[in-house]
């Protein structure tokens, strides 16, 4: 099972996907592919908070990816 | 910070039991100054109205303020408000927990029902105008949620020494992954970040954070993925203090 978790205003907001099922994952490719449009930043979270890793194109095997709004400098 | 959690979790377990164990939004913290032989008294208000009370030790105070470097009192307030809703948001949850394991006992049902008559009939003598009631519900309740879900997020997201020192500090360090320097990412949302020395002590001040107003755990998070995964782009875009 895979999980993009999309940082917003409501604190987060999880979509799940079955990797096996290949509508499902299309939808996450769009989804991928839209926010990061936005401007987004993927990152294919670490295991147990160790460091991630940029995702430039979509990995449909990252069980667990971040999407963070641009940044901007206070 | 132990004497100041102390006096903390003082003040909000207070809060929690004369509520009723019922959720309420902490809306803001105010310093009362001592008078003559009084010491200065730290007043916590919430989303219905209720406020407690709890005596302030200058000492513990100043600790607190040297941890996180503030030195005035609006600053003050923030961290204050930030660092209670953190703990608010924990005794809450574990409250409910602790209730949920209560629930099949008959005389736990009896105090519930006899708490939660008390309490409607305390809400009941400090009824807010009706408008300023359903915003207060509306917003503050749902920021609330945000606010324990960004928490949660970042909680899940933090290598176990990074919530060990989050836990006891109120802050955690993170290595740029770029060029392997250290970083302090303090409970905040902006001028939160300090790069550090190879022995510790600040160079110097960074702020940066996601767009769109984020709740503080996500701009925690966001902050601490950005200087591991992309920390040159992130450093391009911060403003730096020295």
């Amino acid at each position: 099972m895979g999980v993009q978790i999309v940082m917003d205003r409501s604190g987060d907001t999880r979509h799940e996907f079955d990797l096996t099922d290949l509508k499902a994952v299309a939808l996450a490719e769009q989804r991928f592919q839209q926010l990061t449009g936005k401007g987004f930043r993927a990152v294919a979270l670490g295991k147990n908070g160790s460091p991630g890793k940029l995702m430039r194109d979509f990995d449909p095997t990252v069980e667990q990816s971040l999407f963070i709004p641009q940044l901007q400098g206070g | 910070m132990a004497q100041m959690e102390e006096i903390l979790r003082a003040l909000l377990r207070r809060a929690l039991s004369e509520h009723g164990g019922e959720a309420r939004v902490l809306t803001g913290v105010t310093i009362e100054s001592g008078w003559r032989r009084f010491e200065p008294r730290l007043c916590a208000e919430f989303s219905d109205g209720y406020r407690a009370w709890q005596n302030l030790r200058p000492g513990a105070c100043f600790a607190f303020c040297e941890r996180h470097g503030v030195w005035d009192i609006a600053a003050l307030r923030d961290v204050l408000l930030q660092e209670m809703r953190r703990m608010h948001a924990r005794m809450l949850r574990d409250d409910a927990v602790e209730r949920a394991g209560q629930r099949g006992s008959w005389f736990a049902a009896l105090l519930r029902r006899v708490r939660s008559g008390l309490t409607r009939a305390r809400r009941g003598r400090r009824r807010l105008p009706r408008m300023e009631t359903a915003f207060r519900r509306h917003f503050l309740e749902e920021s609330s949620e945000a606010w324990e879900r960004g928490l949660q997020l970042l909680e899940e997201h933090l290598s176990p020494e990074q919530r060990r020192q989050y836990d006891a500090s109120g802050y955690f360090d993170v290595t740029g992954g770029t060029s392997g320097k250290r970083y302090r990412i303090r409970q905040g949302s902006s001028m939160n970040i300090e790069q550090l020395d190879k022995r510790g002590r600040r160079v110097c001040t960074l702020c940066f954070m996601p767009a769109g107003r984020l709740v503080t755990g996500d701009v925690m998070l966001a902050q601490k993925v950005a200087l591991e995964v992309f920390e040159r782009e992130a450093l391009k875009i911060a403003n730096k203090f020295y």
